[in-house]
């Protein structure tokens, strides 16, 4: 059963040459992939990239469909003439970076043994009906083996904490508070790493269709991202720094620095209770005998500690609350803040 | 020196003479030439007309060029040697001597205006400087004090400061190759203005015609300048290149808006934030665009300007009031001033009332833009989770068809599936054999594309190079074009009956003549090698005897003192004359060459006339 609903998250395959003519080319696709996505695709796989810099692997997503791009050098292959780089495009509903790269990396030799998409086609359909590849090196790719629950976990939570320390808590309540985050790093990989671990900050929502690893700053992606209520969103542009009416919370990873913009910093003014959270992520994540998960899990029990509470309150007064409902407990302002946004962000606020 | 410079420096053309030159000794031909002719010219127009001050390059004219002059020096009245050789191969004392004949001979008061044949220009010219010394001569005299000869030169409403105003003139079209509208047209011949009436003071209208033109003349010339440098470049028409231009013109002034506008709207948001009530008056006062870009903001500061203004506008009304009461009442002071302090906390009552509605509204935005956040959020969460069910249910309503016969029902499918699996990989296998040829074709097209583009780019540099070529030969061109009327009107000049036959007896002449000339040459050459050998014996002795008196005891007799001092005079005398005789050998190799060069130009004439 698990295997049939995995199949339909698969949604094309497409294939980007770069040939000697320094062209880089749409030259394949299956099923169909629209011309909007096309541009895009050719924009986020770095055969179009002026500086030259070759990412094996990149990920991100553009109105909640997710792609994966491998790319593979072509060069002197009797198979492939006049192609020096080449980029299978995968597009699927699901976020799992491991799947993904694993089967793209098997589409890649094979297309760079036959030198014919025929054979990649063949692999695509059998991982579409029967969840199996046959890898042109010794075993196969299984669908099975890529858990859904693992590439959540796969980021590093206690390398955000390591970095950031007591300023986590800030991305812990912007992200709890559905706000918007932006990440800034000029290399590509260590932006796709920092900011697939974010999400794990807020475990309850399992939600990753909030993550934009890789935006450019283009008009069609901006407006994409702009539907969305609360993001995280990496670029590798600097000049998103100046663009403060996209984000608040602006995280400067090459400097470590995390700046909340005017705009939010009411709703985001911290008290004790983001003291207690943010000692209990630090102290968590400073303990060399628990593992990434572990210290989620951690965070996941305050978390669900603060939603009862917000639950019990909800019950207290009907089903639904209001703001004069959390001034009747007279809470410290900040806390009163919080839980009054995160009430909103959680739909718990009667309106 | 400085003698010959004043006398030339009368002349329209001063005589050019090189800071290097300190002495007549140092005298080029060019110079003598130039020096001599000039001043036969003042002495005597009639007679230098024909000469020209600048030396030739041929020898042979240089030689006639020389002939002339002598013959010219000596119809002067000059009675010293003179030939040719004066000029071409000159000498110190010779030089001298015709120059200092010369001076002498210039006129002493120096007319000019006789001297030279005045043309209109000339006069023009010199009675506007005339004009204009007299005028600054005369000392500016305030305008009561004014006689009326000076009103005319000083009186200020003569003066117009250049004013331009802008004109319209119909566009032409021969350029541009364009029609002109018809309402246009009929715009230009019914309505338009001449040009000399549309300034709005008819003493703007030089101007305003002089700025036109010149804006005119710069746009095309900036226009020409940019095409050639940058259009040409881009490969692009002329249409497309301005087209582009103008978009990025467009998208320029976009962004800078843009970036505008939002540091406008954070200064606000910073202003916001400050809760002092004196600071938010001000930033609503502040910049006269602030307003125009409040339209945008959000609710929460509409609400805020709006009850800002009320209270304003509430005050003034009071304001107004109190100050009608106060010039007709005759209360006493007590109970005005029990009056104001009503009044005062009134007002103060109404403030707070006004603050804590203010607070209430606030709170109100508050609440209503977080519950905005949350339905949109909702909104957006249940579309999607809309989206998931509907696309399940589809499946599952066909899964429930299916489920009656499960086990075969089951078997079709998969039968069904490897079918279309297999179907599918066959398809994109002949899909294949017509993609890749496609797909190959699009390279090389690329490839040769690639390659035009390259050549393309490389002739465009060409075309530069040869528009840079065009107008330098343009330039050339004219150049020779002034050339040749200078030569035409001069040969237009020259006498026309002289025939050929004279010039080749003449030319013939002056074969023999140099024939001769060699002649003595060779033996003038012949001799000064004998000197030259009789000269270095003579020194030789010379230095011995020399050498030998030197030794001898000079202080014992008065005499032979003496005799001793007159002997070393007479060695430095004669060391200065053996630097006299490199002259004329200097002269005679220089003579030697233009021999050459005479031989060369004639052997060349003989072939014309061969030839002929």
């Amino acid at each position: 059963m698990a295997a049939e609903t995995e199949v339909q998250l698969m949604m094309s395959v497409g294939l980007i040459e770069k040939d000697t003519n320094g062209d880089s080319l749409w030259v394949w696709c299956y099923p169909s992939v629209s011309a909007e996505l096309r541009e895009l695709l050719l924009r986020k796989c770095c055969l179009t990239d002026e500086k030259g810099a070759l990412h094996t692997f990149v990920f991100g997503q553009f109105r909640r469909l997710w792609y994966y791009i491998t790319t593979a050098e072509a060069q002197d292959q009797a198979t492939l003439k006049k192609v020096t780089h080449f980029s299978i495009v995968l597009t699927a509903k699901d976020f799992n970076p491991e799947k993904y790269a694993a089967f793209g990396h098997v589409l890649c030799r094979m297309y760079l043994k036959h030198g014919s998409p025929v054979k990649m086609l063949e692999g695509y359909i059998t991982v579409l009906t029967k969840g199996i590849c046959q890898s042109e090196e010794n075993g196969s790719f299984l669908v099975k083996d890529y858990d859904a629950r693992k590439a959540y976990l796969a980021g590093s939570i206690k390398d955000v904490v390591s970095q950031f320390g007591m300023e986590t808590v800030i991305l812990y309540t912007a992200l709890m508070l559905k706000r918007r985050i932006i990440v800034h790093h000029p290399r590509l990989e260590a932006l796709l790493e920092f900011t697939r671990s974010l999400p794990t900050l807020v475990w309850h929502r399992k939600d990753w269709s909030i993550l934009h690893p890789y935006v450019h700053l283009n008009d069609c992606e901006l407006d994409a991202l702009k539907v969305c209520t609360g993001y995280i969103a990496g670029f590798t542009d600097p000049e998103i720094g100046n663009r403060s009416e996209l984000y608040d919370v602006y995280v400067n990873l090459p400097e470590s620095e995390i700046i909340v913009s005017q705009f939010a910093k009411d709703a985001m003014a911290m008290g004790k209770l983001h003291k207690d959270v943010g000692q209990l992520i630090i102290q968590a994540a400073a303990d060399p005998d628990r593992s990434d998960s572990q210290v989620v899990k951690d965070l996941a029990v305050k978390t669900r500690e603060i939603l009862s509470t917000l639950t019990s309150l909800a019950e207290c007064a009907g089903s639904k609350i209001t703001l004069e409902h959390l001034r009747q407990r007279r809470f410290p302002p900040a806390t009163e803040t919080f839980l009054y946004h995160l009430a909103a962000a959680e739909q718990m606020l009667e309106i | 020196m400085r003698r010959y410079k004043a006398v030339e420096g009368g002349s329209s053309h001063p005589l050019q003479v090189g800071e290097e030159v300190q002495s007549v000794k140092q005298f080029s031909s060019e110079l003598i030439v130039e020096a001599v002719v000039r001043c036969l010219r003042v002495i005597e127009p009639s007679l230098a007309n024909g000469l020209s001050h600048i030396l030739p390059p041929g020898m042979s004219a240089r030689f006639r060029l020389g002939m002339s002059l002598a013959q010219a020096c000596q119809d002067v009245g000059y009675k010293g040697e003179i030939g040719y050789q004066t000029f071409l191969y000159s000498n110190e004392p010779e030089i001298r001597a015709l120059l200092m004949f010369l001076v002498e001979k210039l006129p002493r008061e120096s007319s000019e205006s006789s001297d030279q044949p005045a043309g209109k220009s000339v006069l023009l010219q010199r009675s506007i400087a005339f004009k204009i010394k007299s005028q600054l001569a005369v000392p500016w005299i305030p305008p009561s004090c004014r006689v009326p000869f000076l009103c005319k030169h000083q009186n200020s409403d003569l003066a117009h400061g250049f004013h331009a105003q802008h004109l319209s003139i119909p566009q032409t079209t021969v350029l541009s190759g364009k029609k002109i509208p018809k309402e246009v047209k009929e715009y230009c011949e019914k309505h338009l203005l001449p040009v000399t009436a549309q300034p709005s003071q008819h003493a703007f209208l030089c101007a305003s015609l002089l700025e036109r033109n010149l804006a005119d003349i710069s746009a095309v010339q900036e226009w020409e300048s940019e095409w050639n440098s940058q259009g040409l470049a881009s490969r692009l028409s002329i249409d497309e290149y301005k087209s582009r231009k103008r978009q990025r013109l467009q998208k320029r002034l976009h962004d800078q808006l843009r970036h505008a506008v939002q540091q406008n709207q954070e200064n606000q948001h910073t202003a916001r934030s400050s809760s002092d009530l004196a600071d938010l008056l001000k930033s609503f006062g502040a910049g006269p665009c602030g307003h125009e870009i409040l339209v945008k903001g959000t609710r929460f500061t509409h609400t805020e300007k709006f009850t800002f203004t009320q209270e304003s506008e509430k005050m003034v009304q009071q304001m107004q009031a109190a100050a009608d009461s106060l010039p007709s009442s005759k209360q006493s002071e007590k109970e005005v001033q029990a009056r104001q302090e009503e009044e005062v906390t009134g007002l103060q009552q109404q403030i707070e009332d006004i603050a804590v509605k203010i607070e209430e509204v606030s709170l109100d935005i508050k609440k209503l833009t977080v519950s905005v956040m949350q339905v949109s959020d909702e909104i957006h969460q249940k579309e999607l989770e809309n989206e998931e069910k509907s696309g399940s249910v589809q499946v599952k309503s066909k899964t429930v068809e299916l489920l009656p016969d499960a086990e075969n029902n089951l078997g079709k499918l998969q039968v069904l599936v490897d079918n279309s699996a297999k179907r599918i990989v066959n398809l994109a296998s002949q899909w294949e054999k017509h993609r890749a040829p496609l797909i190959k074709e699009h390279r090389q097209l690329k490839e040769l594309c690639g390659n035009k583009e390259l050549e393309s780019s490389r002739k465009v540099s060409e075309i530069k190079g040869l528009h840079e070529k065009i107008r330098q030969s343009a330039d050339e061109a004219k150049k020779k074009e002034e050339l040749y009327k200078q030569l035409v009107t001069e040969y237009e000049n020259l006498p026309k009956d002289v025939s050929r036959s004279a010039y080749t007896q003449r030319i013939l002449e002056i074969v023999g003549n140099i024939k001769k000339q060699k002649e003595e040459i060779t033996k003038i050459l012949s001799d000064t090698k004998d000197l030259q050998k009789e000269i270095n014996n003579l020194t030789g002795k010379l230095d011995r005897t020399f050498a030998v008196t030197d030794e001898l005891d000079a202080k014992r007799d008065e005499s032979v003192r003496k005799a001793y001092k007159y002997l070393a005079a007479l060695h430095e005398v004669n060391a200065l004359d053996s630097e006299n005789i490199q002259t004329p050998l200097l002269n005679l190799e220089k003579i030697l060459n233009d021999y050459k060069a005479i031989r060369q130009e004639n052997s060349v004439l003989a072939a014309k006339i061969r030839d002929a």
